[in-house]
Order: C-alpha cells, then structure tokens, then sequence
C-alpha cells in the first residue's frame, strides 16, 4: 500500500476534451474494408454478453411454472404480464423507489463533494498529515465490510439513526474510491491555473469552486456514475437500517415478494431485476463518455 | 499548456525512496509561488504563514470527509480489530464487553480450520485467473471498440457494460439454467462440435470453473470501461507515427498500446484484485460454496461465520483478507513498474 | 509507509487497553435464567403500539390479522413491518446489539437458541398453554428447559408421489424402509420414472431430508446431558440408507431449482420428500388435472415414522416497552379461529393443534395426512450453534452421497466438528 501512497503520483495527462473530440474525429480510421470482421466480432461478443440478460427479461413475462421448466423455454410461451402488474401493485413502488432516489443521490452528490475536497487537498496541497491520509483512504478499500457491520449498527442507532435517512446515507458519504479518482485526476491538471488564482488573491475553496471544479467534469461523472450504481443495488445495509417498511429501498422490497422461506418467485425476481437496472442503464448511456473520459487520467503510474 | 507533454513516467522513483510528488509540482509552478507569498507576508508580517494557510485550508478541506471517516469507518474498524481477539458470539450481543480476552487463538484457529484452507486455495485460484480472463476480454473488446468502429458506439459499450449493473439475484436464475447438465444452453452448444459436457454446476472439477466463466462476464463490462479510458488517452499521433513506420497492427498494439496503457492496466488490477478478494456474490448465489466446498472463497467462509453468529472469528478472518490484499497491492505494484 | 503505520498501530493499542479494562472478561451473565418462573401478563385489552416483524408473506399480510385486533382492542395500535427471507437473521441480530428491537417478531425455528441465549427474548408468559401446540413445533421455543416464544405455524416433511406411476407400477405407498425402497425401485424400473426418488444429496438444508431419517431409525443428534452424538450407530445406519438410494441410482444427484418439480411433472422423478408448499407449486406447475395424479404418504415407520417440523414462532424481546400487549397479540395470533383464518389469509398451517379441526383443513386430503403427521414430527435441538452444525451435517451429507465417503467416516467427522463447535453454552 506504500507503494500507492508514494508512486502513484505522476502528473497524470488529461487531453482536454476538444482536443479528444478533434482527435475522434480526425482519427485517420478511414480503413473501411477491414471493419466489417471487426462488427462482425463485436457483434457476436455482443450477443453472447448481453443473452443472458435478455433472456431474463424474456423469463420476466413467463409465469413461474414456465421459468422452472425443463428444458427451459428461451421465447414466453405464456407471455404475462402479471409478475409486473404484481410487482406495481404489492410493492408500494413509488414509495420505495423515491427512497432508493433519494438515498442514491444523497450519497453520489455528498461524495462528489466530499471526495472532491480531499482529492484536492490531496493532489495539490502540501500539509502535514497528507501521507497519512491517503493511507488511510487506500485501506479503507481493502477492509472487507463485513468486519465492520454490527459495531457500525451499534454506533448508528446510538447516534440515534436508525429508521432515518441519516443512517443509510452518513456511513456512505466518505468512500475511498471517490478520494482516489478525484485526487489522480485534479493531479494532471497544470498548476499555472492556481498559481494564476492564487495571485489574484484567491482563497483554496475559491480556486477549488472556479477553476478545479470546472474542469473536473469527467472525473465526477465517473464517481457519480460508479456512487451511484452501488448504492441503488445495496441491500444489506438498507435492510438493516430500516426499521419500518417506508424506509425500504428497491432491492430490499423486491427480496421481501420474490424470495420466501422455502422457494422464489422467479418470475417475479426477473421483473424486479429488469425494472431496478432501467435508471441505472439510462443514466450510463447518458454519462458513459464522461466516464471513460474521467477514468482515462485515472490510471495508476510509477 | 496542458500536461500531456509531460514524458510519462517522468516521476518514476527509486525503489524504497518515496518519490515526493510535489516535486512535480514544485518544478513547473515553484517560481509563480513567490509573488503571492511575498504579498501574504508583507500583509501578515509573519514569514511562513502562506505553508500554514495552506495546511489550515487543506485541513479544512479534508475535515468533513475525515470526519466521517473517523465516525463510521474508523471506530467499527476498531471495534472489529478488537473483536478479533476476544470469543465474541451473536448470543453475547446485548453484553458485547463480557466476554474473553482470547489473544491470537481465532488467528491460529483459522490457519488450522480446514475449510479455511480451502477456501484460501480456491481463492488463490479464482483471483489470477478471473483477472486475466477478464482483463484479456475486456481489453480485446475496448481495443475494437476503439479504434475499429465509429459506428453504434454507444450501443455496443452500454451493451457489454450492462452485466456489470444487473441485479445477480435476478441474473443467478438463468446462469443455472445455461449450466444445466441436459438441457443448459452451454451444453448444447458443446453439443454441436460434439462435446460432451460435463454437469457444470453439481462437479467438483468443473464448478470453480463455471462460477469464474460467469464471474469474467459480470466483471468485464466495468474493466472495458477502464480500458477504453486508457485507450483514449494515447495520442494517436503515435499510431500514424507507428504507421508512417511501416508497423503492422499487432505490432502496433504491441510496441504503442500495451505500454502506453500499463498504468491504466495497474489500476484495472488492483481494483479488479481488491473485488475479487472480496468475492462472494456468485457462489453465494450460485452454488453456496458447493459442491464440496469447491466454490467457497475466504470472503464467503467470512460472511458464512458471521451468519453462523460466530462474530470475533468472522472479524479475524476479515483481517487476513486485508492483509492479502495489501501484499497483492503491493505486489502488483512492484510487478507493473519493473517489467518495461 | 510508515507515515500512516505508526499513528494506526498507535490507535490499535489504544483500543485493545481500553478493551483490556473494559472488557472484563465472561461473568456470570447467562440470561437463560431456566429456573426463574416467567412473568405473568396483565389483564384487560392490549394498549398503545405493538412493533411487529414478520418475515415475507407472512409480514405482508399480517395487517389483515392486526386490524382485527385492533377492533378488539381499540387502544392498541399494531405496526407491522415486512422483512424479507434474506438476511433476516442479521437484521434481528443487529438489532439485538444496536438493542432496537421490535416488540414481536417472527423468528424461524432454528434460530431461537440462538436468541434466547443472547438474552434478548421474553419467557413465555404461563397463560400460554403448551398442549395447545403439536408438542414437535413447542419443543422449538425450548431453550435450556425454558420456553422463549410461541408456534407460530407449522410445516412438516411428507412422500409426494405419482399415483399414476405407483399404479403403474402396482406398488402401495411404503410404511417402512424396505418398503420406501422397494417404491423407489417399483416408480424406476416399471413405473417408467427415469429416478424413483429425490432426496436432497446435500448443500444448505439437506440436514431437513436426512435427520427424519435418523429419528425414524430411533436415534438422535443430541443426548438428554445435551452433548452431541452425531456419530451414534443410528446416525450411520440412516446416512448408509440414505446413501443406498444414490448407489442404487433410485436418487438424482442435486438439482437446479425448479428441475425438481418440472421432472416431477414430466414423470420423470417418481417421489420426493418435502413440505406443504409444494402443493401449490406442483398444481402451479402441473396445469389443471394434475392434482389427480400426484398425493402424499406418511413418513415410512423403523423404531418411529417420524418427520421434520419446521415453521416460524412468535417471540417477545425483553427490551419491548409494551410487553403485556405484545403477549396478548400473540395470544391471539394463537386463536384457534385466528390460526384458521390464517391458513385461508396465507395458507399457513395452524400451529395449535385443534385449529385442524376446521373443514378447510381436515377436509383436504393433502393437507390432512400432513396434520397427521404432525403429531410425530421433531425439531433439532435449539442451541445457538445448531445453524453451524447444521452446515456441518450437510457437507458431510454430501460428501458420502456425492463423494465416495463412508457414512460411518461421515458421521464421525460431523461428530468430530460438532463437539468442536460445541453447543454454545
């Protein structure tokens, strides 16, 4: 872990994206007779990655006794709808998915702030104690938190969180991975733009808010997208927390219909898997250049 | 103006030495800090005063973030470390502190449990190979998907990006279908070039396997969005460079994408690493360690004690897991720098 | 590396000192008090608000019943809140240390050595009475000779089988070893079934389809001194009987889920072991008619015909602010009328053995042999290590079924594991 502390600094190389999207452009790929092998291989690495999931949201309009059948069926034979008219009907869905929204955004917006001071700090500032805090946040990655689970209850209900958005929402606010994108990205970017700042008698938080932040665009949808993505899929925690069914979160609701003491309701398991990715699949689609723009100047050097 | 005219690995340090990473930065800006310093002493009258405002302002900065880490992660975590050496059971909850002081007995207990050892094993296995396998496909789809298409881009990336974000509970129930014995997809497809397959998911020999194939899949969509980062940060004046050279494509992969991508691979690693140390979701929900115990990994036995309420042995365990996972950190690290 | 090493050790020793005093090691702080007489509760209706966990179903349509009981009791207020299956044992654990339990909970058979050890459950107040309750699903709230919760609703473990095939076959529903095997073999080679039997061959809860077995071979897994004796000759002779049926190739090896029930259907298993949810799923499955052609048969007789009782029990935990009135809803819950009314809300099976008299129930044909049943069925032994035994019996289930293991050397690694595992006390 040393290793990380010390040697990952490296000025990392961030194209600005004008550049980038002019480099796109202008690739030179202009080799059009050997694409069509290449589509062709993506294309069928494409089907083989995605027929899982098609086939399970082809199972989610199958009723259950067609899902367990053997062999299985790939096209519904029975096509239904009733695992998502059940699944819209006895979840109180509006409900729980307003609680995973808010949950998930209050997390991703808490850590791109957070995330963002301390990468900041981390990457441009000398201070004492700066070594020791990136330590700290590189092993909060590695802790497996399965260790931590109860005493963290135990010291959230004592503050008196349990049953409260505070409780599913503080214990998330300060992860590692975001500190980490944030600090290797701000990094690359060129000092001469404090330094400009900082002669006009501009404060830390002030250079932080005008001129990092701004440019900071890809690393923050990465932390946003990468944030947001585990939240909306956690469950054992928000299980935990909530102690009333009005703190449930998606994947917390549907585990209560889908899965019983004794057998699952795969069909209905399917629906809820199909309708929890659709934000998230949107909300990639939308950001994805983003994404890989911010992971691009990200990556860990000598 | 932008750093990209920096060498990379212009910052590469001595084995052993840190390498400050100021440096770098004391290099292109050290002669713009003067003025502003100069202007802060003569306001203040203090010399020095501008080191402290910055280390005021960077502790002000990292204040709410330390914070919380203070609160929620670093009190449990000394609690858990605690928690490893004493004989704390689920049925000594409501007195967490009435129990024994047990010393390195849950360490040593653990080394000597047999299904510990086994899971160990299985994860030494899972963790290289699923992180080759999935590094190599990733790799190979963001090198098309980069330089080969222009076309349905986004198509193509949400596509393979869309295991990574599926809920495994609902994505389980196929898988064990795909791997059934008879009448699984992946069967009958080996059925056709005439291979008898073997019943995936109740064998010993071919379990781990199975679980890793899926495991590669689910994985590979969130290294593919590494990778294609990395990709679009090579110049590609390189590549016509390389082409200029008369270099074939292999050789251009070879001698201009493979090296100007190792950092971008490191850090692929090391987070592919630290998940798949952590790994439990696929044989939790596949297999439940089976058959024989043939998919338990050290972070399922893990969470399997601590189900079972055995909470101190559970957190002891936790502990080696952190422990590997630093050495493969460091590892890794040492790896990808030395062998240019 | 050191920069961020030093301050951490530093804090590491800190906390193992503060530890070291605060900690003062095992008193004698053992909450299962059995001597001790539980308390009585009050008289009159219940009052103000009763928390109430309650796991899938069962949590969803709770409501139904609590607003009857709020009709009765116009002072009380019921809230219940649904958990899901999963993870519901560390939701109640957590709770436990975080002491943010609720008033009720529903708590599955097999965890209340577990809960009650920890201290954190009521004494069943004596104003229950226990032969009430099929005397298999009361032994699960007994812990050190002191109950800890009330029978909630009840399942246990019976022979489905293929009429059609078993006539086919010419053979008789088996009342004994023999006889199992012999219908196992009858379903195979002329009743055209391609496996006579399904037994689970092991992995999580495969200790539900053998242990019957044990009993029925008059043995069991724990001495009346409560020291483990998972190694008795009965435990083998079972675990060679239940082996036999996977040499013989009478047995599938494990399935996937829901193979089992669509090769059922198909008539290609001829049997299997299981519970009362599966005349749902098997009718589910089998489309209209199918009922004709599957029933049940009791649990075959050695020594005893015993099965396996499982279900869910009603527990109040001590830190509920409003213990009287949570008694008195499970008290309730416990209503003959209401038990019945239960089974028409969720199909549940009545825990309280005169609710069965009820039409809807001694009336259907499956579901009377399984209240027969009922009456000799058993549960393991509620300690709070039993989950972990448990796991124990199921690899070592798989190992000789799967693997090429001896029974005799199987029994004696779970015996071997067990008393190192202990029972918790």
């Amino acid at each position: 872990m040393s290793t990380v502390a010390t040697r990952a600094p490296a000025p990392a190389r961030p194209v600005p994206p004008a550049a980038r999207g002019r480099r796109r452009g202008g690739d030179g790929r202009g080799r059009g007779g050997r694409q069509w092998w290449i589509y062709a291989v993506l294309i069928i690495g494409l089907v083989i990655t995605v027929a899982p999931f098609l086939w399970m949201l082809l199972s989610s309009f199958k009723p259950d006794a067609e899902v367990r059948q053997v062999p299985p069926t790939w096209w519904p034979e029975n096509p239904t709808l009733d695992n998502y008219r059940d699944l819209f009907q006895r979840l109180n869905f509006p409900r729980f998915f307003a609680n995973s929204v808010i949950v998930a955004t209050a997390v991703t917006v808490g850590n791109m702030v957070f995330c963002t001071m301390l990468g900041y700090a981390l990457a441009k500032l000398q201070f004492p104690g700066r070594r020791m805090l990136f330590g700290l946040v590189l092993s909060m990655l590695m802790i497996p938190t399965v260790a931590t689970f109860v005493p963290l209850f135990v010291l959230v209900s004592n503050f008196g969180l349990a049953n409260t958005f505070g409780g599913l929402i503080l214990p998330f606010l300060a992860a590692p991975l975001g500190v980490f994108i944030m600090r290797q990205y701000i990094l690359g970017l060129p000092d001469e733009l404090l330094d400009a700042a900082r002669i006009d008698g501009a404060g830390e938080f002030r250079i932080l808010a005008t001129v990092v932040v701004p440019l900071c665009g890809p690393p923050l949808a990465t932390l946003g997208v990468l944030t947001f993505f585990a939240q909306w899929n956690n469950f054992l925690w928000p299980l935990v927390v909530a102690q009333t069914e009005d703190k449930y979160t998606l994947p917390v609701a549907l585990a209560l219909y889908a899965i019983g003491q004794n057998n699952a309701r795969f069909g209905l398991l399917m629906a809820g898997a199909v309708v929890i990715i659709i934000p998230v699949l949107i909300i990639f689609a939308v950001l994805q250049r983003y994404v890989v723009q911010g992971i691009a100047v990200t990556g860990l050097k000598d | 103006m932008s750093a990209t005219e920096r060498p990379a690995g212009a910052a590469v340090a001595p084995a052993g030495q840190p390498a400050r990473e100021p440096d770098a930065r004391r290099r292109t800006s050290g002669g713009s800090a003067g003025p502003g310093s100069d202007r802060r002493r003569s306001r203040r009258g203090r010399p020095l005063s501008i080191r402290a405002q910055r280390a005021v302002a960077a502790w002000l900065l990292a204040a709410p973030f330390f914070v919380l880490f203070l609160v929620f992660f670093a009190g449990p975590v000394l609690a858990s470390l605690a928690l490893g050496f004493t004989d704390l059971r689920s049925t000594d909850l409501r007195h967490p502190f009435a129990v024994n002081f047990v010393g390195f007995d849950n360490y040593t207990r653990l080394f000597q449990d047999e299904t510990f050892r086994t899971a160990m094993v299985n994860t030494a296995i899972f963790v290289p190979v699923t992180l080759a396998l999935t590094m190599a496909l990733a790799l190979a789809v963001a090198v098309a998907l980069h330089r080969g298409i222009e076309r349905f881009r986004t198509l193509f990336r949400v596509g393979y990006y869309l295991p990574y974000v599926t809920s495994i509970v609902g994505v389980a129930v196929v898988w064990r279908i795909m791997y059934q014995h008879d009448s699984g997809v992946i069967n009958r497809v080996l059925g056709f070039v005439g291979i008898d397959g073997p019943n995936w998911l109740e064998s010993t020999t071919w379990s781990l396997p199975a679980i890793i194939l899926m495991t590669a899949w689910r994985g590979m969509g969130f290294q593919m969005v590494i990778m294609l980062a990395g990709l679009s940060a090579i110049p590609s004046g390189m590549y016509e460079a390389a082409e200029v050279d008369g270099a074939s494509q292999w050789q251009r992969f070879r001698y201009v994408t493979v090296p100007m991508l190792r950092p971008t691979l490191l850090l692929g690693a090391v987070l592919g690493t630290i998940g798949l140390v952590q790994w439990f979701e696929e044989p939790y929900v596949m297999t439940r360690g089976g058959p024989l115990n043939s998919t338990l990994s050290v972070s399922m036995f893990t969470l399997n004690q601590f189900g079972f309420g055995n909470y101190s042995y559970a957190a002891a365990a936790s502990y080696v897991i952190f422990a590997v996972m630093v050495a493969l950190t460091v590892v890794q690290f040492r790896l990808l720098r030395s062998n240019t | 590396m050191t920069g961020w090493k030093r301050p951490a050790a530093s804090l590491l020793v800190t906390a193992l000192v503060a530890f070291a005093v605060a900690g003062c090691g095992r008193g004698d702080n053992d909450e299962t008090s059995g001597g001790q007489a539980p308390q009585g509760i009050s008289t009159g209706p219940a009052t103000g608000t009763i928390t109430v966990w309650a796991m899938g179903t069962e949590g969803e349509k709770l409501s139904v019943l609590a607003k009857d009981f709020e009709a009765a009791n116009p002072g009380a207020k019921v809230n219940v809140t649904p958990v899901p299956w999963d993870d519901a044992h560390n939701k109640i654990s957590t709770a436990i240390a975080a002491r943010t339990t609720p008033d009720v909970s529903m708590i599955g058979t097999t965890w209340m050595g577990e809960f009650a050890k920890s201290g954190a459950l009521d004494q069943t107040p004596a104003a229950f009475d226990k032969a009430a309750f099929f005397p298999g699903a009361w032994d699960t709230t007994v812990v050190d000779g002191a109950s800890y919760a009330v029978p909630w609703y009840v399942e246990t473990r019976l022979i489905y089988y293929r009429k059609d095939l078993a006539e086919k076959a010419g053979v008789q529903p088996p009342t004994n070893w023999q006889e199992l095997k012999d219908f196992a073999t009858a379903l195979k080679d002329k009743g055209g079934a391609k496996w006579g039997i399904n037994l689970q061959p092991g992995g999580t809860g495969s200790w539900q389809t053998y242990l019957p077995f044990v009993w029925q071979a008059g043995g069991n897994v724990m001495d009346s001194s409560g020291q483990w004796t998972l190694d008795s000759q009965q435990m083998t002779q079972a675990l060679d009987y239940y082996k036999s049926f996977f040499t013989e190739k009478l047995a599938p090896g494990s399935l996937q889920p829901g193979q089992l029930e669509s090769m059922f259907v198909d008539g290609q298993i001829g049997s299997f072991v299981s519970g009362p949810w599966h005349i749902g799923i098997l009718k589910d499955s089998g489309g209209a008619g199918f009922e004709q052609k599957f029933d049940v048969a009791m649990m075959p007789r050695e020594q005893a015909g015993t099965s396996f009782v499982g279900g869910s029990d009603l527990a109040v935990f001590k830190d509920s602010k409003n213990r009287d009135s949570a008694w008195k809803f499970v008290q309730y819950l416990s209503k003959p009328e209401v038990q019945v009314k239960w089974y028409q809300t969720v199909a549940d099976l009545p825990a309280v053995q005169t609710g069965w008299n009820d039409p809807s129930l001694s009336g259907d044909p499956f579901l009377s042999k399984f209240g027969e049943q009922l009456k000799d069925a058993k549960s393991p032994p509620a300690v709070p290590t039993w989950e972990q035994v448990a796991a124990v019996i199921d690899g070592e289930v798989e190992k000789a079924t799967v693997g090429d293991t001896a029974p005799a050397d199987a029994v004696k690694a779970m015996q071997e594991q067990a008393m190192s595992i202990g029972t918790g006390t």
